[in-house]
Order: structure tokens, then sequence, then C-alpha cells
């Protein structure tokens, strides 16, 4: 209604479409879950992308992604530092 | 003090030339009307090499009374005086087209033009300090107010209200080709009869009762232009058939219209006003389906609107109104057309701006013992706080302003006080003395329905004082506050992450305006942390209460929570209730009626682990209604779906049922435009016949064979929508209940209709 640019759900929607010429040609089950995983991982902090507000559209996409990605890690070793 | 009479509206008059001021007398309770001659000037600013020139020909202009040179600073935006013209109309009725003209000449842009759409009574409420149900008293020979519009706790004049409805051969609601009107019910009365006899009878009837309210279902596009063609049929003049309180024209006020509003095809019916009555047309209100007339009333006295334009106009018209009032007060004009393009921006700048309220997602499944927090009336609060109106913004006065909206820069002046907050601050006062007032009445009482009525109404009229300001046809809107707004919010919700975390809760859920917080060992009081906020932040935050459990309900296609769908139970016992059927208006009454039950089964749990267990039972009744709907004598009436219509009836390209019900709507000669709802109940979802799909709501018998596996589809998509979190699923439902699976929808086609045809192709 009226707006001007897209709100970011939407950009991210329109991006992830556009992946899914990439996961077609993907061949093995556990390439596909991990692709799965990127995908749910960008749209788990669409909010918080959202407050940055940032025009670099992938900056938000790796941002959540990668903070997805991190927080399953195993807890870090404190002797490890 | 209370006064000899009631104002209760003002009209144009039909000379043109003068408003009729309509009163109660307190004692009698007689309505008399009185003419008094008002015809206000247009205003234009043109420059000075133009200004003769207009002058002189508007004087020869024959539409022209009186042409008059003032210098005043008509606009927000001025800074120096400027000379007007004060151009006044021989005939109310010409302020258009004499502003048409005059824009016109000044090849629509050199001349700015001023109070042209301001109707002759709304003005006159304006410059009389008088408003709509003010309680008045005769000083020489004028009305003058006792009491300030502001005031929240009023005396309303008593109103007789009086339903009429029409009825059509065979006792029907639906004419069909060659109907004739067989009943009138006005009121108490039920005249019965001949269509002549009973259209002669009515305007003695209605004049004998002299309701001050006509409510109908449909009136506007049903009742009173089949009783207007009735009488033009009789040959009854506008001086015999007089339903209002003065003869008047029969012509609609407004033609008929279909529009899109926040997404949604909608539609209004032309209007029929009855001069010297109100006309309420439940079908044919945005608000008064949802807003009691104590709500309305209060709307019309703001914004000194008649209540009978209240009624037909969006919240968005009061608001609009109570600027202008506001505006006119201090000595503002109001433009015609909002000359004040947007500013460049760049395209970073834009996708920073352009940007709504903080919404998480929250954490799909039930969750026990969450408190939630609403900052109240937050946007109006913000806009008030920070002094955000259309000429307060970036103004030259004020480079230093430590108002500065947040990411954005943009700056509040800190000189004078904003058009947009002077209106909002006493409506705030008005709403929080109403608010607290409401949560003093006793539960369930007819009073504390009359206040949530009248918080409802001003609840939506800030609302769109909000969503006005992005709206680029606003006449003192202005995109940067709407943008500085949501700036000023996301910031604030961006602060209370830490705040909530720092008192000891966590966030687990936020929209906007409103918090879920998850209380840990040794938490700040609810209460304590509510006020604390309130004062740090200087914006009142309500606690609206603990949750004994609450279920947030995940979306179809990524499984992570939709913001605004959740259920949940407070403390108290009170349900909250958000995107789920009962709250939507095209839920069928099965549909509402099973959720409801599966709600009350819900509601005995107290916690989330007596809710997980109580997941059998409510599935368990729903069994029960697919068991009883397969037998096949559910009462068709609740089984009636409505559907808004989204194109007219050639239009559609997927046969559907909602095409099926519009189809047998024409053949009744009952063409429903787009935006308009209709009403059928399926009896064959699998047929490619209109006439044996569906049955039109209004022709049926009631002993219809109805679809039963439409319907239980139907219910197993509002049992999945409740219960998704839990493992319950649509198709498991279907599978369990023995339906067959719904039909795929296809392309439809018909030869003779090339656009369906066209779409079906390409």
């Amino acid at each position: 209604m009226g707006r001007t640019a897209p709100t970011y759900r939407q950009a991210l929607d329109e991006r992830l479409k556009r992946w899914e010429t990439f996961e077609r040609l993907l061949t093995t089950p556990k390439e596909r879950e991990a692709f799965a995983l990127l995908r749910s991982g960008a749209r788990r902090y669409v909010a918080q992308a959202t407050q940055v507000g940032s025009p670099d559209l992938l900056e938000s996409i790796l941002l959540s992604v990668l903070l997805d990605i991190a927080q399953r890690l195993p807890p870090r070793d404190a002797d490890a530092d | 003090m209370p006064g000899e009479a009631w104002l209760l509206d003002i009209t144009d008059a039909s000379d043109g030339r003068s408003v009729l001021l309509w009163t109660k007398d307190r004692g009698s309770g007689a309505v008399r009307s009185e003419a008094v001659a008002f015809r206000p000037p247009i205003y234009a600013a043109a420059p000075r090499t133009d200004r003769t020139a207009l002058a002189r020909d508007l004087r020869n202009d024959p539409l022209v009374d009186e042409v008059v040179e003032r210098t005043e600073r008509p606009s927000l935006f001025d800074t120096r005086p400027v000379t007007l013209l004060a151009v006044r109309p021989c005939s109310n009725r010409s302020r258009r087209t004499i502003a048409e003209k005059i824009d016109r000449r000044g090849d629509f842009h050199r001349f700015t033009l001023y109070d042209v759409d301001l109707t002759a009574p709304q003005l006159y409420h304006l410059t009389h300090d008088l408003y709509p149900f003010a309680p008045v008293v005769r000083r020489n020979g004028a009305w003058v107010v006792t009491e300030p519009a502001e005031l929240v706790d009023y005396e309303l004049p008593p109103l007789r209200l009086a339903p009429l409805e029409v009825r059509w051969t065979g006792g029907t609601r639906l004419p069909g080709p060659g109907d004739r009107i067989t009943e009138i019910r006005l009121g108490p009365e039920r005249l019965e009869g001949a269509e002549e006899e009973l259209v002669r009878a009515l305007p003695s009837e209605i004049a004998r009762l002299d309701p001050d309210v006509v409510l109908t279902d449909g009136g506007d596009a049903l009742d009173l232009p089949w009783l207007y063609a009735g009488a033009a049929r009789y040959g009854l003049s506008d001086a015999e058939f007089v339903l209002g309180r003065v003869p008047s024209r029969w012509s609609p006020l407004r033609g008929a219209r279909s529009y899109m509003s926040y997404g949604r095809v909608l539609h209004s019916a032309a209007a029929f006003n009855l001069p010297g009555r109100f006309h309420f047309d439940r079908a044919n209100s945005v608000l008064f389906e949802d807003i009691e007339l104590p709500g309305l009333i209060d709307a019309a006295r703001l914004s000194r609107l008649s209540l009978q334009s209240v009624v037909r106009q969006s919240p968005g018209t009061s608001f609009s109104a109570m600027e202008i009032a506001e505006a006119v007060r201090s000595g503002v004009r109001i433009p015609w057309k909002k000359n004040r393009p947007e500013r460049f921006r760049t395209a970073e700048h834009m996708v920073s701006a352009d940007r709504g309220g903080t919404i998480l997602r929250p954490p799909v499944g039930v969750h026990d013992h969450l408190d939630e927090f609403d900052f109240a009336s937050l946007f109006p609060q913000i806009m008030v706080r920070h002094n955000l109106s259309a000429e307060t913004l970036d103004c030259p006065c004020c480079p230093k302003s430590p108002h500065i909206a947040p990411e954005l820069g943009y700056r509040s002046c800190t000189k004078r006080v904003g058009l947009l907050p002077r209106t909002l601050l006493p409506l705030l006062t008005h709403r929080a003395a109403l608010k607290a007032a409401m949560r003093a009445s006793p539960l369930g009482s007819p009073e504390r329905r009359r206040l949530h009525g009248r918080v409802k109404m001003l609840k939506w009229i800030l609302v769109t004082a909000f969503g006005y300001q992005g709206y680029r046809n606003a006449r003192f809107g202005r995109i940067e506050c709407h943008e500085a707004i949501n700036a000023y919010a996301r910031e604030l919700f961006a602060d209370m992450v830490r705040e909530a975390e720092r008192a000891g809760y966590r966030l687990l859920h936020g929209i906007v305006d409103s918090m879920w917080l998850a209380p840990g060992p040794g938490c700040v009081p609810a209460e304590e942390f509510a006020r604390t906020i309130g004062e740090r932040y200087r914006l009142p935050l309500g606690y609206e209460g603990r949750y004994r459990w609450v279920v947030f309900l995940p979306t179809v296609s990524d499984g992570f929570g939709v913001p605004n769908r959740y259920y949940g139970v407070y403390e108290s016992g009170e349900f909250k209730l958000r995107g789920i059927g009962g709250r939507r208006h095209d839920t069928t009454g099965v549909a509402r009626r099973l959720e409801g039950e599966i709600l009350q089964i819900l509601a005995k749990a107290r916690d989330a682990s007596e809710f997980r267990h109580l997941v059998p039972r409510a599935l368990a009744r729903a069994d029960r209604f697919a068991e009883r709907l397969r037998e096949g004598d559910w009462p068709r009436t609740d089984l009636t779906i409505a559907r808004r219509t989204t194109a007219a009836v050639d239009d559609y390209a997927v046969f559907t049922d909602t095409v099926s019900a519009l189809y047998q709507s024409r053949a009744i000669g009952r063409l429903l435009e787009p935006g308009e709802k209709v009403r059928y109940v399926v009896l064959e979802r699998r047929s490619r016949s209109w006439s044996n799909r569906v049955r039109l709501e209004g022709t049926m018998h009631g002993d219809e064979r109805y679809d039963i596996d439409a319907y239980l589809e139907l219910l197993a998509r509002e049992v999945e929508t409740l219960l998704a979190p839990f493992g319950v699923t649509r198709a498991g439902l279907l599978a369990r209940w023995g339906a067959r699976p719904a039909p795929p929808r296809d392309r439809y086609t018909s030869p003779s209709r090339p656009r369906q045809l066209r779409l079906a192709t390409g």
C-alpha cells in the first residue's frame, strides 16, 4: 500500500526464490538439507535485518545466516582461547 | 449547565444561501429547523501581477457575489502575511465551480485556493463556536453552546430510533424481476398491502413516528432506491413523498463506487440522506458495524462534522476535520490541494526511511506465565512528544533542535507546537479519561460497553492520524512525519530489549508497541516495570496482564511464528484472540461455533502443561462436529459462507463457489459490484453448473443438501489454525474424517466471455 521501496521481507522472498534454481541442481539429500537450513536462517532474523535497514540485501542475508549457524555451534571451550 | 435545547445538526438549505440549524427542545423533545443566511467565501492567493485582473474578472462572474482583498497568513508554512481575495459565491452550491475556474485561470499552479471543500454547515460550526450535539441556549437571537465539545461526561439528547425494512413478494429481502413491495416495517409498525398503498402511506407513518435516526440494513442499496422508484411510478412528487423532515430531491447524495483500502476491494452503495433525520445504513458504513452511537457522537462533536457524515465516512475524515477545526481556530485557512511535493532523496535514504515499526516473529507453541505490555497510543504519543507535524519538521528556525529522528536526522521545531500535536493532545486526554472511566465501571455493564465503544472510536481516529501522514492527498500530511514516527518507535523498541533484561525479563515477542515478556526469578514486578519505563521514556506503558497460557501460531510457508496470530487466556480469565477464525468477518458459523467450543475446553488449562493435556479433548470435540456434519442436517444458516467479491462477475478467471453465487445473484436481477458481499451455502463443490454448485442466501428453502466434504474442509482448516503447533494438520484431520480431498482449482473458460478466454489462454 503506497510503499516505494519493497520491505526487507519482500526482497528476501524474491532473492530466495532466485536461489531455488541453485537448489535444483543439488544432488544429495545432505546438501538439500543444508540448503534448507540457510533459507530458514535467513528467515529467522527478518525483524533484526529490517531494523538495520541496509540497502545491501546480501549483507543482511549473510549476517542472518551466519548468526543462525554460529548459534548452533557447540558452546566454546574456555581453554581453547 | 444544561441548555434549552440540543443542536442536532446543521445542513445545507435548499436555497443555497443559508444553512438549517436543527435543534431538539429539552422540554418537549420537538425538533425544529431554522434557516440562517450564511454564504462563507473561498480564498485565493495570487501573485500581485495576476491579482487585479483576477479580481476584476471574478466581479463580473455571475456566480460571484462579492470579492474583497484581505491580508493575512493563510498557510501553516507562511512566515509573512500575503494578500488574499475573499470570494463570496452567490450560492453555496457553486463554491467548487468558482474554485475550478480560478484554478484553471492560474494554469493549475499559480494560485493557491483555500476553504474550497469545506461545506457551509462545517464552516458555520467552526465560525460560530458550535458543534453537533451541543447543549445550547438562545442569546441575542443566536444559539450559544453552554459547555465545551471536549467534555467527556456529557448528557445526550434522547434520540428516537426506528428501523426501516422493506419486504418484497414472498416476504423476501432480495427482490427479483417483477417483484413488488409487499410489506414495510417501520419501528414497531408493520404495513402490509399493495405496493402503491404502502408507498403512499409511508410518508405519513414516518411523520407520525417522527424518528431522529432511521436504521436500515442495506437501505442505500435496496430499501430507499426501491421506495423512491415506487413513489415515481405512482406519480408522487418530491413534495408529497417526504421521508426526512423537509422535502428534498430523491437523488442519492453520492454515487455507488468500488474502491481499494488496505489491500481489500470494498464497495459503498449510493448514499441516501433524509434531511432532518439521520440515516444509518448498517451495510453501507465503514464504522457502524463496529462502533455504536455514543462513539459516533463523540467523533461528530470533536470533528464538528455532521453525525451523518461521520457515519458515512472513514475515521480518517473525522480526523482531517479535527485538524481543520484546530487550524481554523488558530486562524489558518484550509488549502484545497496539497501543493507540497516530496523532496528528492537518495535510494539509500529511501530504503532506510521507508520502514514500519519493529515486528518480531514469536516462538511457535504454547507458553505460560507471560506478561504483556502495551505502549498506550504510541504513535500519537510520539507525535506529541517530539512535536512531529508537517510544518514543524526541519523548520528553518531551529537548526539546533535536540529532537532528531533516529537514523533519519529530521529535526523538529522547538519554538511552536505543530498542528498535529495540538490536534492530538486533547484526543489523547479524552481517550485516557474514557479508558479510566471504563476500567472503573463494572464488567459487562451497559455503561462499560458504551464507554468501550467510545474508546474504540477514538482509537480508530488516532490510528488514522498516523496513517494519514503517509497518504499523499492528506491535507496536512507529510511523508517525513510518517517516517520519523516509525524511526522513533523502532529506537524505543530496541531499547526495550535491554530494559526488559535489566528488569529480569526476557523478550519473547513484540509488535511495534506491544511486548510479551517472560518473567525470570526475582524480576521487577510488572506494574512497577511499566511505571518506571513510562516515566523514563515519558511514554505511557500499560500492563495488560499475565497470561495463564498463550499460543503463538506458525505460517504455512516457513513454519516461523506469525506476528499477529495468537490466542491466550489472561489470569483474569479473559481471552485474547488475534488473527484466528472468530476474529475474522468471513468465518462461517459452523467453524466459529467449533472454535468457540475448543477455546472453552482449552480455557480450563492453568498452564502450558495442562494445555497440552487438553489438546486430545479439543480434537475429540472436532470429531463430534465432523460426525454431526456428515449426518447432513446441520442448520443451513450456520453454513452460510460470506465472501467479498473482488471483481465483476465476468472478470473472474477461475470458476469458484463465489462466481456461481454471483451468477445466481445476477439471474435474479441483482448485479453485485466489486467489494460487495455475497452469501451462499455450498451444495456441490465439484459441480460445473453455477445453479447447482451453491445456493444464494435469501433463495434458500432450508432443506437443500449441502456438500459435506466442503464443510469438513472448513472445519479442518479451523482446527489446524488453532492446533498446528501440536502436530495437527488439515490433511491428517480430513483423512481421519474420511473426507474426499478438494477438487483442483482450474481455469474456467467460457467462449461467450472474451475477457475470461484471454485470461485462460494468456
